[in-house]
């Protein structure tokens, strides 16, 4: 039983390291903003005193910008991190992110079509591109169903048809748009980041980040048995096609939402889960809670470097991007011959 | 006999293509049943109509005189495992971790084991004499090591009916005679019906109680293994003259007689 309290204990260490994680991403950017600054306007909120001068100006960039921001890092560093996760478990396999079934593209092309229609609105541009990436999932589980045989393999045939079909509706967009207008700002929504998070943003995302986890933490030992393929999930009395479509639901509302808001933030999905396995073991009642705090950790740094490596903001997606690949191609060679790749 | 499974006029097809076609059969408290037939023949898919892997397409399979149509999935677990054929590429649990799922179906849907099923997980590795076992990567053990661990996930889930998709698969040959004998073993001290599909007609002839074969989707001959297992029987459902040889004043053993004229 050793190795439950030592799974705890990094539970533990992983709650203490995102938390100074926050602080630490509280006082790093552009504007300076000290420790005691911000025990100051905590103070000052709680006194009911208005802050005056410097202070006012540190107040607006930290309650209304970088706050949001460091909390969006995590909700949404979480929801594509255990996304990821679950998706490998009901897929049974390790190469599989949450973009298998098209959401990721459907999401994009939504979004390019909101960034060329003439309103400019964000807001719009979001549900656009939720709509879609929810559009592009039903697609898949609908042309899956619709073919009905060996459903785990056609699934993934069905998310490929559909993610072309949308990455090439994307290229017809990026192909007629304004090649100084929309055309930029697609390339920039693709790359991802985590620039202009509001307040609004960042509920709606909470909310589909806690809701899902939760979920997820709730059938975490049921990931074990649905992993095992639909035979043996059913003569351990489970029904594997019920509880695939409801997990496949709720990580797609959750992966949508992250790309409907910050765009597209590569590699999270696929690495982050194999770290924890690499960590934890392949059991889920430790993978879920352990890939989820390690993807907020994740993003919440990435994130902090992107907006305060260099002057201009790099978008988020590169960094996770950079330091995904030669990660996960450590971990393949450290865990070579223990049987989890 | 203490009937426990019945099988009434079980039909199944496949993209049209009949599988299986009104199989009946009954099945009794601490009795080996072996289903043989050739490859293709619909032994599988017999055994997953048995606990609604599959649903026929007209027929019932009744546990207790209770139609397995009406029971839900969790319920059905609680009577009658499966050891599956050997598989491989999950994840790399720990054999205990493969065994403790069998506990799934006592388990509310949101809690995972707790350490009582644990201990249940170990003396049912315990039993099989393979406690070494435990902490060992399940993708990483011998091919008879991973059937022992599935055996022993079945004998997790407490079922009084277990189900074996050709256990004997990918075994050498000292481990199909070990295998088999614990499953007997099951079958005497335990009281578990075991209905199992085999490819060894020998096998079957030496370790089953009953016989159920299965030609061109219907039942060819049914019964007690001595008065089913004979040459005649034999060559009609592997389309080959069989010659049997005696062993012993019981035992038989069985083998194409184009092989004894080759020599």
């Amino acid at each position: 039983m050793t190795r439950f309290t030592k799974s705890k204990k990094l539970v533990g260490l992983l709650c203490f390291a995102l938390f100074a994680a926050l602080l630490a991403a509280a006082v790093s950017g552009r504007v300076s903003i000290s420790f005691f600054e911000i025990f100051h306007m905590f103070s000052n909120i709680y006194n009911g005193i208005a802050s005056k001068g410097e202070l006012l100006s540190k107040e607006l960039v930290f309650f209304w910008i970088r706050l949001p921001r460091c909390i969006m890092a995590i909700f949404v560093g979480a929801s594509l991190a255990v996304s990821g996760a679950v998706y490998q478990a009901l897929f049974r396999n390790p190469l599989v992110s949450p973009d298998i079934l098209g959401v990721s593209a459907g999401c994009t092309f939504g979004a390019a079509l909101g960034l060329v229609l003439p309103f400019q609105s964000f807001t719009l541009v979001h549900i656009i591109s939720f709509f879609f990436g929810i559009l592009a999932v039903s697609m898949s589980v609908g042309l899956a169903k619709a073919i009905s045989i060996k459903p785990v393999i056609i699934l993934v045939l069905a998310g490929m048809v559909v993610l072309s079909f949308f990455n090439a509706l994307l290229m017809i967009l990026k192909y007629f748009s304004d090649p100084y207008g929309a055309l930029p700002s697609i390339i920039f929504w693709v790359m991802g980041s985590l620039s202009r998070v509001t307040w609004d943003n960042v509920l709606i995302m909470g909310l589909f980040a806690v809701a899902g986890v939760t979920l997820f933490m709730v059938l975490r030992f049921r990931l074990n048995i649905l992993s095992l393929g639909d035979i043996q999930a059913k003569s351990l009395g489970m029904n594997p096609s019920f509880f695939r479509v409801l997990l496949i639901v709720t990580s797609s509302l959750m992966v949508a939402a992250s790309v409907a808001t910050c765009g597209q933030i590569s590699w999270l999905g696929l690495i982050i889960p194999h770290m924890a396995r690499s960590l934890v073991g392949p059991r889920h009642e430790m993978v879920i809670p352990v890939t989820a705090l390690m993807g907020a950790l994740f993003l919440l740094v990435a994130d902090s470097l992107a907006r305060s490596i260099s002057a201009a903001e790099i978008p988020v997606g590169i960094i996770t991007a950079l330091a995904g690949a030669p990660i996960f191609g450590y971990l393949m060679y450290k865990n070579r011959g223990t049987g989890w790749i | 006999m203490d009937l426990i499974l019945e099988c009434q006029s079980l039909c199944f097809r496949y993209n049209g293509n009949e599988v299986l076609n009104n199989i009946s059969f009954k099945a009794g408290t601490g009795r080996f049943y072996a289903v043989l037939g050739r490859n293709g023949s619909g032994k599988t898919t017999l055994i997953h109509c048995l606990n609604k892997i599959l649903t026929p397409v007209s027929g019932k399979v009744l546990i207790h005189g209770k139609d397995i149509a009406s029971l839900t999935r969790n319920d059905i677990a609680k009577q009658i495992s499966l050891v599956p054929q050997e598989h491989l590429d999950i994840f790399p649990y720990k054999v205990i971790d493969v065994i403790v799922m069998g506990r799934a179906p006592f388990l509310k849907i949101a809690s995972s084991p707790e350490p009582e099923d644990y201990e249940i997980a170990g003396k049912a590795l315990k039993d099989l004499n393979a406690e070494d076992l435990a902490h060992k990567n399940f993708n990483q053990i011998s091919g008879g090591e991973r059937q022992i661990t599935l055996l022993a996930r079945a004998l997790a889930q407490a079922t009084k009916i277990m189900l074996l998709d050709e256990p004997t698969n990918h075994l050498d040959f000292n481990n199909q005679y070990n295998l088999l004998s614990c499953i007997k073993n099951l079958c005497k001290s335990k009281g578990i019906s075991i209905i199992a599909s085999m490819h060894d007609p020998n096998m079957a002839a030496l370790f089953s109680d009953e016989v159920i074969m299965i030609k061109d989707s219907n039942i060819m001959a049914q019964g007690r293994t001595e008065s089913v297992m004979t040459k005649e029987n034999i060559s009609r459902l592997y389309d080959t003259d069989t010659s049997a040889i005696l062993l012993n004043k019981e035992k038989k053993f069985f083998l194409p007689s184009k092989v004894i004229e080759d020599r």
